[in-house]
């Protein structure tokens, strides 16, 4: 303080030459002049620092540089706002001793740098920019609360965040609260209830002040005056603020969101109590009250459920990784998944699957349909009988495998199963059993991959879910279908001692009924070899053990004839060495007779009691018998197909065939139709025929040659449609639909077979057409 | 544990191969999406529009008989078919093109 007013009193001595400058001298000289006249004030505290600008400098008679420097030094190209007069006052930065005084001064100042602020408000032509901002900027300490600390407020000013791309991209949180309630205006109502004490003293006040308004108009104790009042000054005031950013968000809540029904909770609150996380259950427990908010409030933004807790919020995003962990494993959504496949693929498959199950098609209305489309529609409506292809069952797992024997399910008529493997002597590589349902062609149910390759499958009537598997290795499997780990079969008959030495050929599941009772009916698995034995299995202690049924031992190799009129019946063998059995089956109603073809063409009638001796040995072929199968709506009558190309009909009882087709391959299988009495079908390596003896002994009704490259090996017929299934060597089975069959009126002219079949032919024709109308319900 | 989830994963792959499959989206119980085979604003859309339409569906089925549950849902329209596999803790979302 004494050296400014020693500094003064030299000043007030001393002339002072102003020496004006370019721009802003007028203002500066106002300001210095001022500055001057309010000498008395202790303000000057100068800062001897070299300053931005210097539009006037002041020298003493000596020559001493004494211009007022701005009270402010403003360093404009650095932070303007964040700067505050305080700050650089007490920076020090030239200045030391002036920190303490400047403090002091600034009062004093105050009412300095106001005048100047207005006089420069009245010399708005002259106006430097700078100089005004800086004595707005010295305003600006000046109108700040009281609390003002400097250090900290300098430091937060001089941090600026750096707005990076990550910050920008980053999930901020943000806290929202609510400030207490601030009431800006608050007159309570003034109603009293009617029932008060004072009600009728306030009614009659208030009907007095009605009158009165009433009365107001035309009276004249009142006058209408106008009265000005007395505004204030306004003053405009700026000041400078962060955008606020906006958002919009919206949401439909209707009534049913409102309310959680009280089980919908308890279902969803119990399975999450028990886990056995710790800190799952702590989310889950503060969540479970917010469950039902949360459910309802499902259809509002994320954020709203979120931002309830901070727990929540940190629960929820942990959770979503062990949420899906959790709901991929369990077992509603496998079933989910199934069911959504299944939906799927009936969308993209439905023609076909409606021509399967023989529903009418119906026409998308949305389709666009091309113009193409219709005429080869239109097109197509031909009367002869035809095969369409519907759909084939292939995936990656069977391409290339072979398909060696199929089998519906007993109970489920949409489940197929079919066998692959390679039944050649040459490689005995690992087989494969896929299930199929009619509902998906995509992708089949079970996959059970076996060691060696399968030979044959069948299904249990009794119990549907087992499946009996025959492998080239000799060893039979059964599986359990319904459950979705097959990883190891049911049973096994590896450990046999007794099981076939060679591949099994052919598998049956047959109930028998035992003699005594009648009624009930065991079923048994009987198998045949190729070690030329037919066995029948039981369960023994976990595995399977069998008993033999029958040997089939060679016979006779004494060159036979090719007339029917022989009725040779020897049953003594020549040599004792077994004969590979391929095939049999069993009578349709009396299960105690069963069929076998041997490898030598012989076919062998036998009965399960009698283990010695056949019954009746029928011989024509003179290659392996490769399929024989009893005709289910006729019960006399057998088809035996084998490798020398030829299909033969027979009759039980009588050893000569009544009708043989010849075919141009060795045929594979032959399978009678289990809806009309005179349709068969047989496959062989080059195309599938079906056969209609209606209309022709000599050749089949319908052809299907097989895809080039490709070897038809298996076939069925479908039970309750009109469709037969194809197995090929390259791991396809292919469904296709019988159309225009018209059986029962045959629109060809019918060969004459010569008189003596005829008349057998004849008789079994009639036989077999008023035994369709018996068994048409089936 | 770990067959389960591969055997989900693997049927999952092979639904969105199917013919006419434009995509699909699990979504867990709070309605957030936690799989998904569309772009985020996409998935989100369906996520928010379908949790509530089930509820709805669901609400509706057990207010004419409380003891009935829903099972599936289908929303057919003119360019797609949405199919909705509801469940308690979550929701199996598969949106295919079905005239192709």
């Amino acid at each position: 303080m004494s050296t400014s007013v020693a500094k003064e009193g030299k000043k007030m001595r001393c002339a002072v030459m102003l020496k004006p400058s370019k721009r802003g001298s007028n203002l500066l000289a106002l300001t210095s002049r001022r500055s001057f006249t309010f000498s008395g004030s202790k303000i000057l505290d100068r800062m001897a620092g070299p300053t931005p600008r210097q539009a006037v400098r002041v020298f003493d008679e000596e020559n001493n540089d004494v211009t007022p420097q701005p009270f402010y030094r403003a360093d404009l190209r650095a932070e303007p706002g964040s700067r505050f007069l305080v700050d650089e006052l007490s920076a020090g930065s030239t200045s030391d001793q002036t920190t303490f005084t400047g403090s002091f001064t600034m009062p004093f100042s105050r009412s300095v740098l106001d005048s100047s602020r207005i006089s420069s408000q009245s010399t708005t032509e002259s106006v430097n920019e700078e100089m005004e901002e800086t004595f707005c900027r010295r305003d600006f300490p000046f109108n700040l609360p009281e609390s003002l600390l400097p250090d900290e407020k300098r430091k937060k000013g001089s941090v600026k965040e750096q707005m990076t791309q990550a910050l920008l991209k980053g999930i901020k949180d943000i806290l929202i609260t609510e400030t207490d309630t601030i009431s800006l205006l608050d007159i309570p109502p003034t109603l009293v209830s009617v029932n008060a004490d004072d009600a009728d003293v306030i009614i009659e006040i208030n009907k007095q002040y009605s009158e009165v308004c009433r009365n107001r108009r035309n009276n004249e104790k009142y006058v209408d005056r106008a009265v000005q009042t007395l505004n204030g000054a306004t003053k405009n005031k700026q000041i400078q603020n962060n955008l606020m950013l906006m958002v919009d968000t919206a949401t439909i809540v209707s009534a049913f969101e409102m309310y959680a029904p009280p089980e919908q909770e308890v279902m969803v609150y119990s399975p999450e109590m028990k886990q056995t996380n710790d800190a799952e259950t702590i989310v889950d427990s503060r969540r479970s009250p917010e469950r039902s908010l949360s459910l309802t409030c499902s259809a509002s933004t994320v954020i709203s459920t979120c931002s309830l807790k901070d727990v929540e919020t940190v629960g929820s995003s942990l959770n979503t990784q062990v949420d899906s962990e959790r709901i991929m494993t369990s077992d509603k959504f496998q079933f989910s998944l199934l069911l959504m496949e299944r939906t799927v693929l009936r969308n993209n498959f439905q023609s076909q699957l409606a021509a399967y199950r023989k529903l009418p098609l119906l026409q998308d209305p949305d389709r666009l349909v091309k113009p193409k489309e219709k005429e080869q529609s239109e097109a197509e409506t031909s009367c002869s009988p035809a095969l369409q292809c519907l759909w084939v069952f292939s995936c990656e797992l069977s391409r290339g495998c072979r398909v060696s024997s199929m089998a519906w399910n007993k109970k489920n008529p949409d489940l197929l199963a079919v066998g692959y493997g390679e039944t050649d002597y040459r490689n005995h590589g690992p087989g494969l059993v896929c299930c199929w349902s009619i509902k998906n062609p995509m992708w089949p149910e079970r996959i059970i991959n076996c060691d060696s390759a399968v030979t044959t499958v069948d299904f249990s009537s009794n119990s549907p879910g087992q499946l009996a598997v025959g492998m080239c290795d000799g060893s039979i499997a059964i599986h359990n279908v319904q459950s979705t780990d097959n990883k190891s079969p049911f049973i096994s008959s590896r450990e046999c001692a007794k099981r076939h030495l060679g591949p099994v050929w052919q598998l049956r599941w047959n109930q028998q009924e035992l003699s005594f009772t009648g009624e009930e009916k065991v079923e048994s698995l009987y198998s045949v070899g190729a070690d030329g034995r037919i066995c029948k299995w039981f369960v023994i202690n976990g595995g399977l053990d069998c008993t033999d049924l029958m040997k089939l031992k060679k016979m006779n190799n004494t060159l036979r004839k090719t007339e029917q009129n022989k009725p040779e019946k020897t049953a003594e063998c020549v040599l004792s060495v077994l004969t590979p059995g391929l095939c049999f089956d069993f009578h349709p109603s009396d299960s105690n007779i069963y069929l076998t073809g041997t490898w030598e063409g012989n076919i062998h009638k036998c009965s399960c009691s009698n283990g010695h001796q056949f019954l009746e040995t029928y011989r024509k072929h003179f290659c392996p018998v490769n399929c024989i199968t009893w005709c289910p709506l006729h019960p006399d009558v057998f088809l035996s197909c084998s490798s020398d190309s030829t299909i033969q009909l027979w009759k039980q009882d009588c050893i000569n065939p009544l009708l043989s087709f010849t075919s141009n391959q060795p045929v594979g299988e032959v399978r009678w139709s289990p809806k009309h009495a005179t349709v068969f079908s047989a496959v062989n390596e080059g195309q599938l025929e079906i056969w209609d003896l209606n209309s022709s002994f000599l050749d089949p009704v319908i052809v299907q040659p097989a895809a080039p490259g490709l070897k038809m090996t298996s076939l069925l017929f479908a039970s309750l449609t009109d469709c037969v299934v194809v197995g090929d060597s390259d791991g396809q089975v292919t469904v296709y639909q019988l159309q225009n069959l018209h059986v029962g009126e045959s629109s060809q002219a019918i060969h004459r077979p010569q008189p003596r079949k005829k008349n057998k032919s004849c008789k079994w024709k009639s036989d077999m057409k008023t035994n369709k109308t018996t068994y048409a319900k089936y | 544990m770990l067959t389960e989830l591969a055997h989900a994963e693997e049927t999952l792959k092979r639904i969105e191969g199917h013919k006419g499959v434009i995509g699909t989206i699990i979504v867990n119980s709070e309605g957030l999406p936690i799989r998904t085979t569309l772009d985020n604003s996409t998935t989100s859309l369906y996520a928010r529009l379908l949790c509530s339409f089930t509820t709805l569906a669901r609400s509706t089925v057990r207010d004419v008989d409380p003891q009935n549950d829903l099972t599936f849902v289908r929303i057919r329209s003119k360019k797609q078919e949405i199919l909705v596999a509801p469940e308690n803790n979550y929701l199996l979302i598969v949106i295919q093109n079905p005239s192709e």
